[in-house]
């Protein structure tokens, strides 16, 4: 088991006491509440630090106010959902709760969906992010959706088609959007075959057949973008067509971090420990 | 003033009495319900009768008082049974009863009547969104049928207010769970029993409103709400577990996913409906702005931890 050095503890602790200045020590009503998040927290940070070795480039583009930050999906399993909230609590200069929007399928999901929401994870309907807007909030959106997290292994670091409703939401609550690139979380599960058609028959979201079901300890590198200002001259009536090369930007500003980031891809220490036998 | 007032003998209606009787000290109440009176109301303007409202002698009673206003707090509960006979009386009374209200108040001229329905016809659904506004879908029954009467009885009064607005005006209020000393509804038995189970696998949060604030809510409609359906929930929320510690009663731990398929052997020892066990399951979190909007100077006497700590009282 990887355990918090004294000073991650007292790190932990810090972020907890500026997040609870700000939610208060009640639950917030998606069932957030700051001390299980804390202890959620002590348990994924020693992951984050010395299992995927997460690097953040670009702490210095979050100011102190309000964002929708929309990433690029993998890893199967969410596990970039977990490192890129992880990051924005312990890394920046003002730490805050993102607040991931999941999917329907897993709020039925007996105590992980209890714990993602007492982390403050919320389900990704747009009536609830708008509230969620409306009240300050910053949210972590995956406009991929199922389609960038199950992806089979030829697909990897392709960004897949981005669905519109973050777009629109960020024009109704004139938010700025934070582009974020992930790069490492595909190597998690190296290789897997996405059964989507027994997916679609057994009534799952996917179902990825995969060489390993545990994520291996490929290193993470979170890639955060310069905020973008929604377009003054639209508004939340306008056509898809007038909203599409919007969307499309930024869908090409992520994949083009992603091929940057690529560049400087760490290898497995597994690969390293290989490659340096041989040499 | 006269105002009648059915489901008289429960809690809330014994509350309202008394709080109609301050703010409209000349006004003549007639409490009417198919249950005797639980506690004696001491006031020459109080009449109570004790009648089941889809009889004739109902009718009468409207023919010769000739109300103002109409509190219809008498939907029948879910509390004492679910099975099949349970659910054909509760349909029967809470449909057929509702509209013979509702067709008498406006045949014999009263102004306003108020309707007590339920944050229940949301229904308690895993996609819930987090604050349902008034016009969000009535999805209660979509899962159980055993729920149909609570979202069409609010289905028909709320067509009815529409379809005569002109004619008579019409408040339906949708509280969130009202807790009390005097309420033992389904919520309140489960918040107060030693042996509830309490979900481990699921978050679900929670709203109550005190029974005193309820009772305050539905006396202002008379002057100062106007036509229309209103959710009735403070800003603040809680936590299951959290509302179990502050009425401070015990609980057992047990992952409420296997309630259900277990719910034929449970309900032998318990009696809260299994139709409602996604209700401690999921989220029905209800947004009250609209109503706020309508009674601006109104605030809730009692925090929500202050209602769960006074509920043994």
């Amino acid at each position: 088991m990887i355990k918090l050095t004294n000073e991650d503890k007292l790190n932990i602790e810090k972020v907890a006491q500026t997040l609870k200045k700000h939610y208060g020590d009640h639950e917030d009503p998606w069932g957030l509440t700051i001390d299980k998040a804390q202890r959620s927290l002590e348990l994924i940070y020693p992951f984050y630090k010395y299992y995927f070795q997460t690097r953040v480039f670009g702490v210095e583009n979050v100011a102190d106010k309000q964002y929708m930050v929309v990433s690029n999906h993998s890893g199967q399993i969410a596990i970039d959902g977990l490192l890129i909230g992880t990051a924005f609590a312990m890394e920046v200069d003002h730490p805050r709760i993102l607040r991931a929007m999941v999917e329907r399928f897993f709020t039925n999901l007996p105590f992980i969906n209890k714990w993602a929401s007492e982390c403050g994870a919320v389900l990704g309907d747009r009536e609830n992010c708008q509230n969620l807007l409306e009240r300050g909030e910053s949210l972590l959106v995956f406009p991929e959706g199922v389609r960038g997290v199950a992806k089979s292994t030829p697909d990897y670091y392709n960004v897949q088609e981005f669905t519109r409703g973050f777009y629109r939401m960020a024009l109704k609550s004139n938010i700025e959007i934070i582009p974020v690139a992930v790069i490492g979380a595909e190597e998690t599960f190296p290789y897997v075959y996405q059964a989507k058609w027994l997916a679609k028959k057994l009534g799952l979201p996917a179902l990825p057949i995969s060489a390993n079901y545990l994520p291996l300890p490929s290193p993470v590198d979170i890639y955060i973008g310069k905020p973008v200002r929604v377009a003054d001259d639209l508004s939340t009536l306008d056509t898809d067509h007038d909203i599409d090369p919007y969307i499309d930007e930024i869908e090409v500003t992520i994949q083009s971090m992603i091929d940057e980031g690529l560049k400087n891809r760490r290898e497995m220490p597994l690969v390293n420990l290989i490659k340096g036998r041989k040499s | 003033m006269n105002i009648l007032i059915i489901g008289a003998s429960g809690g809330l209606a014994n509350i309202l009495t008394g709080l109609l009787h301050q703010s409209h000290p000349h006004a003549h109440i007639t409490g009417v319900d198919s249950r005797p009176l639980k506690n004696d109301i001491h006031n020459p303007n109080f009449t109570f009768r004790k009648m089941r409202y889809t009889r004739s002698q109902f009718e009468k009673l409207f023919r010769e008082k000739r109300f103002d206003y109409v509190y219809h707090l008498g939907r029948m509960s879910h509390v004492g049974g679910s099975n099949q006979q349970d659910i054909i009386k509760r349909l029967n009374l809470n449909l057929i009863g509702t509209n013979k209200i509702l067709e008498l108040s406006l045949q014999f001229g009263v102004k306003k009547i108020i309707v007590l329905s339920t944050h229940h016809v949301y229904g308690a659904l895993s996609d819930n969104p987090v604050y349902l506004k008034e016009d969000a879908p009535l999805r209660a029954s979509i899962k159980y049928p055993e729920l149909r009467d609570v979202t069409e009885m609010d289905s028909l009064c709320t067509n009815w207010m529409w379809r005569f607005k002109d004619k008579i005006s019409t408040v339906i209020f949708r509280p969130c769970n009202i807790i009390g000393p005097q309420i033992n509804n389904s919520i309140s038995q489960y918040l107060r029993s030693d042996y509830s189970p309490l979900p481990i696998d699921f978050n679900p949060m929670f709203q109550f409103v005190h029974e005193l604030d309820m009772a305050t809510i539905l006396k202002r409609a008379i002057d100062d709400i106007d036509t229309g359906v209103y959710n009735v929930a403070p800003e603040q929320t809680v936590s299951l577990a959290k509302a179990k510690e502050l009425v401070g009663s015990s609980h057992i731990d047990f992952p409420i996913s296997l309630v259900s398929p277990l719910a034929f052997v449970l309900k032998k020892f318990w009696s809260f409906p299994d139709y409602l066990l996604d209700y401690i399951k999921h989220s029905c979190i209800i947004d009250g702005n609209a109503l706020r909007r309508q009674i601006p100077d109104h605030h809730y006497r009692y925090t929500i931890d202050e209602s769960l700590k006074l509920i043994n009282l």
